[in-house]
């Protein structure tokens, strides 16, 4: 059976257009019996500019962390020129707590090519990469056999619909480094070379894939593109918050009685997700507090959810950030400690050594952590702690340093409690900073 | 012109320059590990953050192309702390054991930690611990561990010496340079990344461990090896050379120079077998003896021959004072039109970077000043066959062992007098009747001519007998300056050699001509007043970089005799 996960309880209504509950969907006779491949033959029929207008007009921001506007972006890659143009998707996904791609390539990895198809026509790309991470075997398979099926009903390839309008797809598995889900990285890793994130300026829509003009987007975000043509920019843009409109997956994980994707407008409330999307928190336990977007993203505090909701302005207002919309929970009883240990073992681990803030940061910052976690730490630790933090952010190639820093800057700010309480040297009588 | 403001200073700022390149062009000095004038930036140390107005973040001083009216702050705050915290987090995981580094005392990352970091490291755990002694090629020793991660070597060996072998694997703190399956790092230049090396990661299998830097005197030269004549410094402890490393010459050799040319030029100066007297032949052996007896007997060994039963070969290893004496003494005094010298081409052993087939450091200079076939075509090929029909019955040799010819050295039996100046006994010495001792290129002042026609000073480095550390102007190591008398490292052997053109002049003077030189440079400023390519010159004009020669079109025809 191979249906996507829902809930009966949502009180947000929302028919899914992503992840459709659609019985096989998967096979490509499904999915054009369901009008698949209907936005391809639509966007085939008006000029690349015009689709590129319609995805600007419907507000799509990338679904990849950063909310950049995908029209805008798209707007970017040179009209004309000799060089070659490159679309790279960007399946790696690989940060804790995000785990929503891994949705579309199960249960709806035609819609994947259809949009991959749409943005090579928009942008007048003849090659484009969906770079998968490489843990996704089953998946890897299942888009590649999607991938065949479009192949052999002359979807992709020549003369896609007898339009004459011909592109190739390539299926790239990732090598196991979280890094390759940076955009420059990942360039680099299709070219076979070692994953380091280039630095920018020049940015990929003047120099990507092999030195030539290169858009990179998310496969949520690709996903978006078939959806917008078939329903509309007008449609598109009335759907959640008006600044981040659209169709949202969001994985949730932690302590909730239903972890899993759900598919859902921009802009519930984040509590709403927790307690009715999600079956509320196991044993009726209060949240300590939730990360929004992936584990990259500021914590936020439990008491502090109130309002909250998953848009990018939101949560910006908030503290934090959508991210990738993986919100993960923690009930009242989690060791923070144990978790922001955890999450800066990951980034150091993943640290592709590149540039000194983020190779040598990455793994202080772990080593910091253990000793809290321990109990071994001292109170002047905790200040340390967030110098080291403070000393990476900013100050390296990519964004991966940022996102090793923001997790114990923000769990320092929200919990410095937690951290004073692990130390050796706290007086017994000082009070704890709130 | 666009305009950039670097620290309140406003200069040109052409568009494409970077701001690290204003700034040192301008004599500001940003600190950078990764960033190479010759290597394509990188921008991953983060040492050259600096603050650009508009800009939210620092940007990188290297990879940072200045626009019009841009301003840029160096040392602000916001700079410093950054530059602070690049220190530290170098400085967590690299060994701190700088008094056992061989890189200490000219490392960046030490000079940096001193320059521009708060001092002190709030660093208490583990440091992440790396293979020690890691072979990457014949010539070049990896310590990991002191690895800073900057790449450097890579871009070299990818971009310059054009053998892509070095990368890096692993990630994070435990990122390791190393080579891929089955290649080492044993290209012509591949020693050039142990100076890029901006910490004691790289060091070479040949100096490794024999010195501190500071017990060493360091000395501008050229390199003998080809006629390139890449600028060097001579590292000299205990009147020994250690190593040559490349000097930056921007016209010559930039900032590199070949393997060979760092491991072959100079170890004959420092051999146990250098000659450290003039040697004459008595009863079959050749004896040392004294420098008035050995001149006095070549003097009138000499006179018993006929004008053009003498001939004279130049050196393409000596210097253009040398040549010019031997071709001036012979044409005037001894009135020999036979003079020329042994070129030693290797052909097909050049490259496009640096080395070249001509195997000597001077022919262009010796055939410049003189050495060179006579008006009439007397050449080598003549000489030689002089030599093998008897017409030729004396050869003077300049520095050079041309009996390593077999074609040269079937004939040199026939001669009856074979004077040769020699650094120590070879193939050539083995013919000879009289052998002077002659010092290297590392003992006397002198100038080559490279391939390019650029005139270049070499300087003494290594004292022989007759000179003074001190009193002759020598560059001083600490050691130098500092021991006393009898203190071991001041007992180098000294050999008792002379410099070529101090001998040709004794002879002269012996044959009653007065030539009244008393150091090289007046035998150059001779060759100034009388070359007319070297118009112009001076030993203060040629400098550390050089001057090029006049166009050849200018050179007067040989002196006839």
């Amino acid at each position: 059976m191979m249906l996507p996960p829902s809930h009966p309880d949502q009180a947000t209504k929302w028919e899914n257009v992503i992840l459709p509950p659609t019985k096989d969907l998967h096979k490509i006779d499904v999915y054009r019996q369901g009008g698949g491949y209907g936005a391809l033959k639509k966007a085939l029929a008006m000029k690349p500019e015009e689709v590129i207008e319609e995805v600007k007009r419907s507000n799509l921001r990338g679904r990849g962390g950063a909310c950049f506007p995908t029209g805008l972006k798209w707007s970017f890659m040179p009209k004309a020129g000799t060089k070659a143009k490159y679309l790279c998707v960007n399946g790696d996904e690989s940060e804790p707590g995000t785990f929503k791609d891994r949705q579309i390539f199960e249960f709806n990895p035609h819609l994947l090519i259809e949009g991959t198809l749409i943005a090579c026509w928009a942008m007048g790309i003849t090659a484009a990469y969906i770079y998968i991470r490489g843990e996704y075997g089953k998946w890897i398979r299942m888009l590649e056999r999607a991938l065949e099926d479009a192949y052999s009903n002359r979807l992709v390839g020549e003369n896609i619909l007898d339009s004459g309008f011909t592109t190739q797809i390539y299926i790239h598995k990732g090598a196991g480094a979280y890094i390759c889900g940076e955009e420059s990285s990942l360039m680099n890793s299709i070219e076979g070379d070692r994953g380091y994130p280039r630095v920018k300026p020049p940015f990929p829509a003047q120099v990507g894939l092999w030195g030539c003009p290169t858009t990179i987007n998310n496969v949520e975000t690709i996903a978006n593109v078939p959806v917008i043509i078939e329903r509309g920019a007008a449609w598109y843009a009335g759907v959640g918050s008006p600044k981040h409109p659209g169709p949202l997956l969001v994985g949730v994980s932690g302590h909730v009685n239903q972890p899993g994707v759900y598919e859902m407008p921009t802009g519930v409330p984040l509590l709403e997700i927790i307690h009715k999307w999600s079956g509320g928190v196991p044993g009726h336990k209060g949240i300590k507090a939730v990360i929004p977007g992936g584990s990259s993203t500021m914590v936020l505090r439990g008491e502090a959810l109130e309002g909250v909701r998953m848009d990018a302005d939101s949560l910006k207002a908030a503290g934090s950030s959508v991210g990738t919309a993986g919100l993960i929970v923690m009930d009242e009883d989690t060791d923070l400690i144990a978790v922001i240990t955890r999450i800066a073992k990951f980034y150091y681990h993943e640290s592709c050594g590149q540039c000194t803030p983020c190779r040598e940061g990455t793994g202080w910052l772990w080593k910091l952590l253990t000793r809290f976690e321990a109990g071994e730490a001292r109170m002047s630790d905790v200040a340390l702690l967030m110098d080291v933090a403070n000393n990476i952010e900013g100050n390296t190639i990519c964004a991966l340093g940022d996102a090793a820093a923001w997790p114990v800057q923000s769990m320092l700010r929200q919990f410095r409690d937690e951290f004073e309480r692990r130390t050796v040297d706290r007086p017994d009588d000082a009070p704890v900073s709130a | 012109m666009p305009k950039v403001t670097i620290d309140g200073r406003t200069f040109d700022a052409p568009a494409g320059r970077t701001i690290i390149d204003i700034a040192a062009q301008n004599g500001i000095e940003i600190p950078h590990f990764c960033w190479h004038p010759k290597l394509t930036p990188a921008g991953n140390c983060r040492m050259c953050l600096v603050e650009v107005e508009k800009m939210p973040k620092l940007a990188i001083a290297c990879m940072t192309t200045v626009a019009d009216g841009m301003v840029v702050q160096t040392a602000s705050e916001k700079v410093l702390n950054a530059r602070h915290a690049v220190m530290e987090f170098l400085l967590i995981n690299h060994p701190l054991d700088c008094p056992i580094c061989d890189e200490a005392g000219e490392c960046k990352l030490q000079d940096y930690a001193y320059k521009y970091s708060i001092g002190e490291s709030r660093f208490e755990e583990d440091k992440v611990h790396k293979p020690k002694r890691v072979e990457l090629g014949p010539n070049v020793l990896l310590d990991v561990e002191r690895c800073i991660m900057c790449s450097r070597c890579v871009r070299f060996s990818d971009e310059i010496a054009h053998q892509p072998v070095l990368t890096f694997t692993q990630r994070g703190t435990h990122v390791v340079l190393t080579t891929f399956p089955d290649t080492q790092l044993d290209n012509r230049y591949s020693m050039n990344v142990i100076e890029l090396c901006p910490v004691g990661a790289l060091t070479s299998r040949d100096f490794r461990f024999k010195a501190r830097v500071w017990e060493m005197s360091s000395t501008d030269s050229v390199c003998t090896g080809c006629a390139r004549g890449c600028n060097t410094n001579v590292w000299v402890r205990n009147n020994e050379i250690l190593r040559l490393t490349p000097r930056h010459n921007e016209e010559v050799n930039s900032y590199w120079m070949c393997d060979d040319g760092r491991l072959k030029t100079f170890k004959h100066v420092n051999a146990a077998e250098r000659l450290s007297a003039p040697l004459v032949r008595k009863e079959g052996q050749l004896m040392e003896t004294g420098w008035d007896e050995a001149i006095a007997k070549a003097v009138s060994e000499l006179r018993l021959f006929r004008k053009n039963e003498i001939a004279a070969l130049g050196s393409g290893f000596s210097s253009n004072e040398d040549n010019y004496l031997l071709q001036k003494f012979f044409r005037e005094t001894v009135g020999t039109r036979l003079v020329d010298l042994v070129e030693h081409v290797v052909e097909g052993d050049q490259d496009d970077l640096l080395i070249r087939a001509d195997k000597t450091p001077n022919t262009t200079g010796a055939r410049e000043v003189g050495v060179r076939p006579g008006p009439a075509g007397e050449d080598l090929a003549s000489i030689l066959q002089g030599v093998r029909d008897g017409s030729i019955k004396a050869l003077y040799v300049l520095e050079d062992d041309i009996a390593a010819d077999p074609a040269v050295r079937e004939v040199l039996g026939n001669l009856e007098l074979l004077i040769v100046h020699a650094h120590q006994r070879n193939a050539t010495t083995e013919f000879a009747d009289i052998v002077f001792a002659a010092s290297t290129f590392a003992e006397r002042n002198g100038t080559f001519v490279n391939f390019q026609r650029h005139v270049q000073r070499f300087r003494p480095a290594v004292a022989t007998q007759e000179q003074d550390r001190a009193l002759d102007g020598f560059n001083m190591s600490r050691w130098d300056k500092f021991a006393a008398h009898n203190d071991r490292w001041g007992r180098g052997s000294r050999r008792d050699a002379r410099p070529s053109w101090r001998i040709l002049a004794a002879l002269a003077v012996v044959y009653g001509v007065k030539y009244r030189y008393q150091t090289a440079e007046d035998v150059f400023r001779e060759i100034t007043e009388r070359v007319p390519t070297f118009k112009g010159m001076s030993y203060l004009a040629v400098g550390s970089r050089g001057r090029t020669l006049a166009a050849a079109g200018t050179t007067a025809p040989a002196p006839v005799a």
